[in-house]
């Protein structure tokens, strides 16, 4: 099986190192370089590699375990998507922007593949994990405003590990499903605060009627 | 008194409070009356009379927009979810 992972950073790390141990291969997305700010939750990477690209980087660190993987220092658009991703059974996002979100969601849902969307922020975060068929990302959020951001907000470093995951689980889990559940809801996997307890919200939704990225799903339309 | 779930996003605006109580008989005045308990929170959850598109607000297990929306009521006994989209990675 091929996926992709879009961000090479707090949560990328683990959901990289745990699918590629799983003997996923992966196609790793991250525009940007590692920082020093990067280091207290992003354990994927070493002093050392300051200033590296952090999509090759942690690559890199997924081949030393065995595993295959290719990093692309680049941001994953959805106009390139069939280009990068085209070949992939399953994507992951695991970036740090609301617009990247959307669009990976957007582009499986209107290819049919299974998707998770993971997030982090502060003491918490949240795991939607996408099943073709089922209500999207955006029958749940609608539109990329002004969430809230790492860079914004903080996170504390070991809140990464944990959701990503989660994350990684649940990708291995929709990937041999490759179906809807049942009863065609969406869920979402919500984490209020890791520090207090480390059991989710499970949040089930419906398809929303508008949502237009359901609109373009293979050979269905939404009524 | 209905109890109101606060994300971790939000929670700078209600001196790091999980769960705020109030009485209050339908989501909208939920809603308000939190407002009035920590300022601020509302303009990060309202967009003037409707929810932000980002947000969604749950009374117990069931979204509001598949209730009666910010008129859905509310007893002593539900709990009030604002789950908002975040993106950190």
């Amino acid at each position: 099986m091929k996926a992709t992972i879009v961000g090479a950073g707090g949560l990328g790390g683990p959901l990289a190192l745990a699918l590629g141990a799983a003997g996923v291969e992966l196609v790793i997305i991250d525009p940007d370089v590692v920082e020093t700010t990067n280091l207290h939750r992003q354990i994927q990477f070493a002093a050392a590699d300051l200033g590296a690209a952090k999509a090759t980087t942690l690559a890199a660190r997924v081949s030393e375990r065995g595993g295959r993987a290719k990093g692309y220092k680049l941001r994953w658009l959805a106009d390139d998507a069939d280009d990068i991703s085209g070949d992939c059974e399953l994507i992951v996002d695991g970036s740090d922007d609301p617009v990247t979100k959307f669009a990976v969601a957007d582009w499986a849902v209107a290819r049919g593949i299974p998707y998770v969307i993971a997030a982090a922020l502060r003491f918490g975060g949240n795991v939607l994990a996408g099943a073709p068929g089922t209500a999207c990302y955006r029958c749940f959020f609608e539109e990329p405003v002004a969430a809230a951001t790492c860079a914004a907000a903080g996170v504390l470093g070991p809140i990464v590990g944990a959701i990503g995951g989660l994350a990684a689980a649940l990708a291995l889990a929709l990937a041999q499903a490759r179906r809807p559940t049942a009863d065609g809801l969406g869920t979402l996997y919500v984490f209020d605060d890791l520090r207090v307890s480390s059991e989710p919200r499970i949040v089930r939704f419906s398809r929303r009627a508008e949502c237009s990225a359901c609109a373009q799903r293979p050979q269905e339309k939404v009524a | 008194m209905a109890l109101i779930r606060i994300p971790g996003a939000l929670r700078q605006l209600t001196a790091n409070l999980a769960e705020v109580e109030i009485e209050a008989a339908t989501v909208r005045a939920a809603l308000a009356a939190l407002e009035q308990k920590h300022p601020g929170i509302g303009g990060k959850v309202m967009d003037g009379a409707t929810v932000k598109p980002f947000i969604r607000i749950y009374v117990g297990p069931d979204d509001i927009e598949g209730l009666q929306g910010l008129d859905t009521p509310v007893t002593a006994r539900d709990e009030i979810s604002i789950i908002p989209a975040i993106a950190g990675g």
